[in-house]
């Protein structure tokens, strides 16, 4: 009984993984409500294999430094035919909190939007600082290391 | 003399840390390499309108797009644009190229680019990620295909109205623009 009690709250957590939709102005929203905390933003799309191989990392990296106001965000940039692909995804690593899939008019406004010097190859992580301000940028495979060490700076 | 010399190191290093060839500037001569390594010079390959595409054999994004460079190819080949589709990817070697254009029914020729010196010299960053270079070797076209990897969500395709206004002797009405992609993936290099 206990068990199978465990077993359903598991699911239903796992169940909560939907994808929100964000477009430009939801990520800004969503940038000044995370004000106060350092937040690491993980652009990936299911169809990127480099960007599903660094999750793991990614996500090691926010619970071994959460608990001193870091957080990993994760936006999804899949189409519509992949968003079931990409929930699948992030319910599979156990990525905690709300998780978004992109949903923008035009990907290129999306993506200047996020930085105007951003080609749109992913993956693609941007760091911010407590006061919502973006700081950094990695583009494409990113050492771990390198990206702690940026993090613990801001923290 | 020092003065002299360190205006030098300052141009040398622009040129190896920068990007060269960008939107609006004259493209200098450069190389590719064929599938069995010969270099193979841009001056050899270009004609009045030139398309540099960089591509991808294992990135679902170019992937994508397969059907679409061919069409384009069979599109305006004939009427003179040519074409020089690049793989910079250090991941994908000269074989991968060949059995993957084979694979995939490419009916154009694939060049690589060892140790991404083009991709770096245009700072060319996703696949796929075309440039189009005028008669007088100037860049006029920096961007995507067109604005969505599925087809049937395509509203602008920026590559073709590149090549109709250049035809036309029109100056291109969307000269730049972006879209989601591949990382080039590229040889790391010792600083």
């Amino acid at each position: 009984m206990k068990l199978a009690i465990v077993f359903w709250l598991g699911l239903s957590v796992l169940g909560a993984a939907q994808l929100t939709s964000i477009d430009e102005s939801g990520f800004q929203a969503l940038v000044a409500s995370h004000k106060g905390r350092v937040v690491l933003y993980d652009f990936w799309a299911t169809w990127c294999a480099p960007c599903r191989e660094e999750l793991p990392q990614l996500l090691r990296l926010e619970a071994k430094l959460r608990s001193r106001g870091f957080e990993l965000l994760t936006v999804s940039a899949d189409e519509p035919e992949q968003a079931a692909a990409a929930e699948k995804i992030v319910r599979q690593f156990g990525v905690r909190g709300p998780a978004y899939r992109k949903q923008a008019a035009s990907d290129e406004r999306f993506i200047n939007s996020i930085d105007p010097k951003w080609s749109g190859a992913l993956p693609a992580l941007f760091l911010y600082d407590r006061a919502g301000q973006k700081v950094r940028s990695f583009i494409g495979e990113t050492e771990m290391s390198a990206l702690e060490a940026a993090v613990l700076k801001l923290l | 003399m020092k003065a002299t010399a360190a205006v030098w190191l300052a141009l040398s290093a622009g040129i190896l840390c920068g990007q060269e060839f960008k939107l609006g500037s004259k493209v200098s001569d450069f190389q590719v390499q064929d599938l069995d390594g010969k270099p193979v010079a841009f001056s050899a390959l270009r004609g009045p309108v030139t398309v540099v595409t960089f591509i991808a054999t294992q990135c679902p994004v170019s992937n994508a797009y397969n059907q679409r460079m061919i069409e384009v190819y069979k599109d305006y080949a004939p009427k003179n644009v040519k074409f020089i589709f690049v793989n910079a990817n250090r991941s994908e070697p000269a074989n991968e190229v060949r059995e993957h254009a084979k694979r995939v029914g490419f009916v154009f020729p694939v060049y690589k680019d060892a140790n991404n010196v083009l991709a770096d010299r245009f700072d060319a960053q996703v696949t796929p990620e075309n440039f189009v270079i005028d008669s007088s070797g100037v860049i006029r076209y920096h961007g995507s295909y067109d604005d969505n990897m599925n087809e049937s969500r395509v509203h602008t395709r920026g590559l073709r109205m590149a090549l109709d206004a250049l035809l036309a002797g029109k100056p291109v009405p969307i000269p730049e623009n972006k879209a989601f992609g591949c990382t080039i993936k590229r040889v790391r290099k010792t600083t």
